[in-house]
């Protein structure tokens, strides 16, 4: 059984969305990682040698011909650490587990120093039902557009 | 200074996920432009079997496979590049195949019966226009298809890591 546990490394916006790209698949192309989460290819590449390092995913490098063709896919380690990661988001949601400790300069922090909270609305929805925010239309990249790990 | 996770942070967080689940599902699903150049493709063929001309009938085959040749091949290379989880895509199998299935027969009864009414009547050309009603089912089924698996994807993922 799965317990949840919040990733700090998975957290931050730019790897969130990575990260849930590959979870989805099996092994996925540099080109289609960058054109899909539309980042350049080195945020990508500096992404990509983060998680590898932490054991979270495995680069494959190839060629198609004489190109040189760049994979990427998720680890089992990778995989369990988001599914926890998943559950920790949902256990904050629901209001069911304590608060997990913000990274350090992560965005969702604002300038006085406290969470950048989201309608009252938003809130509601996502704690009758965390896949509802789907159709809530909350956008995370978009309110969280300077991830330091970005650039 | 407040260091801890708020509710609608983790909430986003979790919408975030749950877009990018859904958009390596919608870019692994048969395009729409899919559905049409087979239709063109097979209109196309049916025509040049149709008219009975010599060369031309062999140039319209040629023709044909090697158009179908490169929307499949360009359709597989568009999903391979990131394919959906076996274990997802394992999930709609079995009703995506039914679906396809009862697309076919629907394509292939209308088609029949178009021809057949079209030929009792003595109207030029049946194949060519029972082809174009049969392919009018192809592209608004397969597009149906592609809706439905996209959906229940959606909807058999939604809360899972």
């Amino acid at each position: 059984m799965i317990t949840p546990g919040f990733d700090e490394l998975i957290h931050a916006p730019t790897r969130l969305s990575l990260v849930a790209f590959l979870a989805a698949t099996g092994w996925a192309d540099f080109a289609v990682l960058r054109d899909n989460l539309g980042l350049s290819d080195s945020a990508l590449s500096k992404q990509l040698t983060t998680l590898a390092d932490a054991g979270y995913i495995e680069i494959r490098k190839a060629f198609a011909g004489k190109r040189p063709r760049t994979s990427a896919r998720l680890t089992a380690a990778g995989r369990t650490a988001f599914d926890r990661h998943v559950l920790a988001l949902q256990e904050i949601v629901a209001g069911t587990a304590g608060r997990w400790p913000l990274p350090a300069g992560h965005p969702g922090i604002g300038e006085d120093g406290h969470g950048q909270g989201a309608p009252d609305a938003a809130i509601r929805l996502s704690r009758r039902s965390p896949c509802r925010m789907l159709a809530a239309g909350s956008d995370y990249q978009a309110r969280h557009p300077a991830d330091p790990a970005r650039s | 200074m407040n260091d801890q996770i708020e509710p609608a942070d983790a909430a986003r967080a979790l919408s975030e996920i749950g877009r990018r689940r859904e958009q390596v599902i919608r870019r692994t699903a048969v395009p729409p432009w899919f559905w049409w150049a087979s239709a063109v493709l097979t209109i196309a063929l049916v025509a040049d079997i149709e008219s009975q001309r010599g060369a031309l009938f062999w140039a319209g085959i040629a023709l044909y496979t090697a158009g179908t040749l490169a929307i499949n091949g360009l359709m597989h290379r568009a999903v391979r590049g990131a394919p959906l989880r076996p274990d997802l895509d394992a999930r709609s199998f079995p009703r995506v195949l039914a679906g396809a299935a009862a697309l076919v027969a629907v394509v292939f009864g209308v088609g029949l019966a178009t021809k057949l009414s079209l030929e009792a009547a003595g109207v030029p050309y049946p194949g060519m226009i029972a082809s174009a009603v049969a392919m009018a089912a192809l592209v608004a089924g397969g597009q149906m298809l592609m809706r439905y698996r996209t959906a229940f994807l959606v909807r058999q993922s939604g809360g899972r890591g």
